[in-house]
Parts: structure tokens; sequence; C-alpha cells
């Protein structure tokens, strides 16, 4: 059940990606919609996070490609906006909430420039979307994984751009702050942002999202809402692993090249 | 003292110069190696050091001299061969860095020490310097050599501040740099390049073997005093410039001490007192802070069990009743009664004690303390009434005015707490 779309923001064509020459994503193919709240789905190990990385430029493709606004990825980098994994980085790092909110205005600022008064106050603004504006001056290493989470976010937002990937923002937030981000979000795509979320909690994103993408190594759909969510599809993509997918898969990395290399 | 005041009034133009250097080495080295610390690849420097050896040999076997260019730039290429194959063999094989780190230095010192013990063989007049470069020594740098290394410090400490925020994203987030387009691939390749030039520049003042240690340990010794990026460099490099320049004044005053192992001795006193005595992160600081905790919270107790005497209608008691409350606690208790007599919270009348009026509220206080954190385990956290002393007994001496006050709001303001004992408030009459 994969529901193609006229002028995508973002179309996926045939892609594989592989670890270690194991295949960890099977021929994704897809178009998105703009202007709507996208969750991705799928059980752990399912390649949700490949997913978003790939379409980052992140992990490279082992076969297919990717448009983004239509375009190849580097052409519209400064439109796009990412939200990595919190526990990808060391919060021990020497930084202030304020400096990591910044980094989300380098790359307009480009190289060797320092973020100036301008940034603050754009920084400053987004924490304040997020409820972080009384932290700015806190050292990232003291704040809880909940404040960790919302200060990437802001870091996204302060990027200004159309359209966002956010790997499981969500991971470690309390109801609240989750149900106040997610307000956050909606008012964006009212104003024709589009937001792709890795999502782990099935029951939050049947609340939120306008459309779904339900991954298990395949795609196994792609749609709005309402369409996708029946149970078979649900079934399909968290009633485990396909078997005969990952013989294969273990298959290709015992051998000693990549038939699906192009 | 005479050394000492010549030394340090620069008056000899060549000892001003050596300062000069010492000082640019230092801050370069220092800010190239807080951020590979702060990347958790301490060990690369330690590697890269080493690994130079050969490259000076075989500069010295070309130009058949001491020249610093042959020598600079045979350094810099086999520290650039060794961070080279380091980073292709974690890519292409499935050894483990460290496996890999031991490998290169081991390899690459033992293949210099081949040479250098070769180029001793030959006999040759030149090669008398050529054991400095293994240990240094700053006195014996030539003015047109401190041109060069200085030259290259210079170039680095500029590198590192046009780049401050590249490197904070190489270091903090590359993925992330990656995502919003900066060339991170050579951003790394710009940082590896500095951190050879670093040891390059080091090796006739602190000589090969040493300079891993003016690149880590200045970072390390300086995260203990702060939180910021900004102050931790500029404290890292005043450690490593300080440290260099006591080594180059005992290498002065004492012309057979090599300079690198006192610089070594110099900066590793600083990271020890780092570790000992910096606010909140260092021992002493800890210990300290956990001793007065310690004092006030015997102080409280023997307030408190004057205020439960008082509960049960006894007025005073007797400073060994009091002994007899904390047994094995008796040097404890004499300075607790102490320093309480000295705050006027109790009134000692020959040995009978009993609670001023301060004393009264202050015991209340921590009593109230108790019994509502009693009260608030017991009806949100569901812990029976039986359970929930052990932990009171503690938190009553940290529970901030605020906390008090939220407590009781939530609580709303309860008369007794789960054994049934009544929480005292200041108005209360006994």
């Amino acid at each position: 059940m994969i529901t193609q779309v006229a002028n995508p923001i973002l179309e996926i064509h045939d892609l594989t990606v592989s670890y270690d020459q194991s295949p960890v994503l099977w021929n994704v193919d897809l178009s998105l919609p703009p202007g709507q709240l996208i969750g991705v789905l799928g059980p752990n190990g399912a390649g949700k996070s490949t997913l978003i990385k790939s379409v980052m430029g992140l992990v490279p493709p082992t076969s297919g490609h990717i448009l983004i606004f239509g375009k190849e990825l580097n052409s519209v980098r400064s439109k796009i906006s990412y939200v990595p994994q919190r526990e990808s980085v060391d919060w021990n790092f020497p930084a202030s909430v304020l400096d990591v909110v910044l980094m989300g205005t380098y790359g307009k600022l480009g190289l060797f420039k320092r973020p100036g008064k301008k940034e603050k106050e754009l920084s400053m603004e987004c924490l304040e979307k997020v409820g972080m504006q009384a932290f700015f001056n806190r050292q990232i290493s003291e704040l809880s994984g909940g404040q960790q989470q919302r200060v990437f976010i802001a870091r996204a937002l302060a990027q200004e751009a159309d359209l966002y990937l956010m790997d499981e923002p969500f991971a470690g937030v309390d109801m609240a702050t989750e149900t106040a981000i997610f307000q956050l979000l909606k008012e964006m795509t009212q104003e024709g942002k589009t937001i792709v979320v890795v999502h782990h909690d099935i029951h939050s994103a049947m609340n939120y999202f306008d459309w779904l993408i339900m991954l298990n190594l395949h795609l196994v759909a792609s749609g709005p809402k309402n369409e996708v969510a029946t149970e078979e599809l649900l079934r399909k993509t968290y009633g485990g692993k396909l078997n005969l997918l990952s013989k294969v898969s273990e298959l290709i990395r015992q051998t000693d090249f990549n038939p699906l290399k192009s | 003292m005479n050394d000492f005041v010549y030394f340090f009034t620069f008056q000899d133009p060549s000892i001003a110069f050596v300062v000069l250097g010492i000082t640019l080495l230092g801050i370069g080295a220092a800010y190239v190696g807080t951020f590979s610390f702060l990347d958790k690849k301490a060990l690369i420097g330690d590697a890269i050091s080493h690994a130079v050896l050969p490259g000076i040999c075989l500069g010295f076997i070309l130009a058949g001299q001491k020249d610093p260019a042959y020598i600079v730039t045979g350094a810099f290429v086999s520290g650039a061969l060794a961070t080279f194959l380091t980073s292709w063999l974690r890519t292409n094989t499935k050894l483990s860095e460290d496996t890999i780190i031991a490998a290169m230095l081991s390899v690459f010192f033992g293949f210099g020490i081949v040479l250098l013990t070769v180029i001793q063989k030959t006999g040759n007049p030149e090669m008398a310097g050529l054991n400095q470069f293994i240990f240094g020594n700053a006195i014996a740098i030539l003015e047109e050599d401190l041109l060069i290394y200085g030259g290259l410090a210079v170039l680095i400490i500029i590198c590192l501040s046009l780049f401050q925020k590249e490197f904070s994203l190489l270091v903090f987030n590359p993925d992330y740099g990656k995502a919003i387009g900066y060339p991170m691939g050579t951003i790394r390749l710009v940082f590896n390049v500095l951190m050879i030039l670093s040891v390059v520049i080091g090796i006739q003042a602190i000589g090969v073997v040493l300079m891993a240690a003016l690149l880590i340990t200045p970072g390390a010794a300086a995260r203990f005093w702060t939180d910021k990026l900004g102050p931790l460099l500029i404290l890292a490099a005043l450690f490593a410039v300080i440290s260099g320049i006591i080594g180059t004044y005992i290498s002065f005053v004492f012309p057979q001490m090599p300079t690198g192992p006192w610089v070594v001795v110099c900066l590793s006193t600083v990271a020890l007192i780092s570790f000992l005595f910096a606010p909140k992160k260092g021992v002493v600081f800890k210990m300290v802070a956990r001793n007065r905790y310690l004092r006030k919270s015997h102080r409280e107790h023997i307030l408190k069990t004057l205020y439960k005497a008082l509960e049960e209608g006894k007025e005073s008691l007797t400073i060994e009743e009091i002994y007899e409350a904390f047994p094995y606690q008796t040097q404890e208790s004499i300075n607790s009664i102490k320093s309480l007599y000295e705050d006027q919270l109790i009134i000692k009348n020959q040995n009978v004690i009993s609670l001023s009026i301060k004393g009264k509220s202050a015991a209340k206080r921590v009593v109230r303390l108790h019994r509502l954190w009693e009260l608030y385990l017991n009806e949100y956290m569901n812990i029976a009434p039986d359970h929930v002393h052990d932990s009171a007994e503690k938190l009553e001496h940290i529970l901030t005015p605020e906390l008090e006050d939220l407590l009781e709001n939530r609580l709303n303001f309860p008369k007794l707490d789960p054994h049934q004992e009544t929480i005292p408030r200041d108005h209360d009459e006994l």
C-alpha cells in the first residue's frame, strides 16, 4: 500500500542501503507530499534511522537515488534541517545550550564567520519555542534527556528550513513536552513546512501524524494515515522480521562482494 | 638567584627569543591538544610524537647536518604517514583503534632509533645534537631555528582561532556538520595537519617522546576548572606556557638538564593540583563538602535529640545523655555542642543543656522536614511507614525552604506524620 504523489517534496527511488555489505534497507521507493507531518514507524532495526541518514547523505546508498525539491541533496542543503539521535553526541562537551542552538545558524553563516547578534536573537527565539529559553546559559552536561532533545529541536528550528528530518526526537521526553512539541510541529506544517519524524510509539503516532511511512527492512506502506493505519499493515510492520529477507542479507554478507551495488 | 633575575628580565635577547618560542609552542600545542582530548583521541598525539623520529633522522641523513628545514619536513612527512596509516587501517581492517595506535607508535619509534644508531656509527661530528630531539633542549635552539618553529606555531594558533567553530562541530557532532553541508572530511584533514605540525614544532624544545604530554595534559588539567570552551582553551594555554617557561629556565640553570622532562614534571604538578583542589570536581573540594555536610547533620541530630526530649516533657538533657545518644561519636558530639553553643542555639548550664529560643525554632525545622518527608514518601510514593525513616534522616539536612513550602502545599499542611507524631510549626507551643 504505497501512495505516490504528484509534485513531491521528497522522492526516494529504489533505495537500497547496506552496512558491512549486508542490506538493511531494501528497494525503498516512495514520494512525500509537502506541508505534512510525516511519521516513520517500524520495529527496532527496521532501518528507520538509516532511511533518514541516507536522505541526509550520511550513509552512502548501495543503489538508488534521492531527490529533494526535485533536486540533488547538495544543491538544497540549506533548506533541509536534521535532528540526529540524542545518543549520537558526547553531552560532556564544554558548551552551553545557546552554543548548541547557534550551530543551527552555521549552515547559512558558512565557514570562518562567527555567529553574531542576529544569530543569537534567532537562537533565543527558537529556544523559546521549545520552552528552554531559561536554560540558555546552562552547560549541556547538566540537562536531562528530555531537555537535550528540546535543545536539538531548537537547533533544527534555527536552520529555518523547509524540510525537517528528525531521528527519534521524542525518545526520553515526557508526555507534556511531547504534546507541546507535536503542537509546535503541527503549527509549522500549517506554515507549509514538511516534517518527517522517526517515532517509536504507535499510539501517539496515530494521534499526531498526517502521513505514515511503515518500514520493516523493506517499505511496508507509505500513505495518508487513515488509509495505511490498518491492522493488516501494522501486523506486517511489527510482526517480526521477514525470515527469508534476513537470510538473503546474511548470504550477501558472506559473499566477497555486494551484488546489489550499482 | 642571579640566574633567576638574569633569565626573567630577558636582558639576554637569545633568552627572550627562547621564551617567546616556548610560549608560542605552548599555546599552539595546548589548543590542538585540548580539541583532541575532547575528541577522545589523546593517544593519536602520542603516536604522532613517537612517529616523527624516523623522519627527523632521514632529514638529517639527507641534509648531512642539522638543517631545520630538512628536519621539520622529514618529521612532518613521517608524522603524516603514521596518521594516514592509522586511519587507513581503521577503516580497512577489523583491528581496534588502540591496537593500531600501539603498533604505529612502536614500529615508527623503533625504526627511528635504528636510524639514530646508524647515524651515530657514521661519526658525523654534526650529530652531537641529534640526541636532543628525544628529550628536548630549549636553550640549545638557534635563533634561525626559532623563526621556523615560532612561525609554524603562529600559523597553528591562527588556524585554530579561525576554525574554532568548525573544530567544535567536528568534535561535538560531525554528522550534523556534514548534514548542514560543511566539508567535514577536509576539516578533519586540516585538524590532523595542525596536530602533526604542533608535534613537529616541539621536537627541538620538548623532544619527540614527551611532546604528547604537552598536547594532552594542559587540556586535561584545565577541564577540572571550567565547563566552557573559551576559558578551557585559555587555561590550557596558560598551563602549557608556564610549564614550558619553567622547564626552559631549569635547562638554562643546569645545562645538562633536558627541557622536556622538566616541562612534563611541571605539567603533572599542575594536573595533580587541579585533580585535588579544583572547585566542584577536585577531590579535596569534594571531601570538604562532605565534611561540612557531616558536621551539619550531626549538629542537627543533637538539636533533634533535645527537641524530642522536650516533646517527652524534659526541658533539658545532661551532656552525658547526649553522648549516650550518639555512641562512638563522642568527639563529634563535643565539637557540635561547642559550635551550637557559639551560635547561641543551645544554653549550657554546667553540664545541663537546653534549647534556646533560636535553637527551638531550628530544631523544629529539622523535625518538621523529617516528618514532612516521611509523610510524602508514605502518601505519594506508597512506602510503608516503617521504611521511611532512613531516607528522611538524610534528606532533612539538605531540603531547601522552597522544597519545604512545596511539601507543605502538596500535603496540605498536615498535622501528623505516618507515625502519628506531631509535625511542629514555628508558632506551636509545646
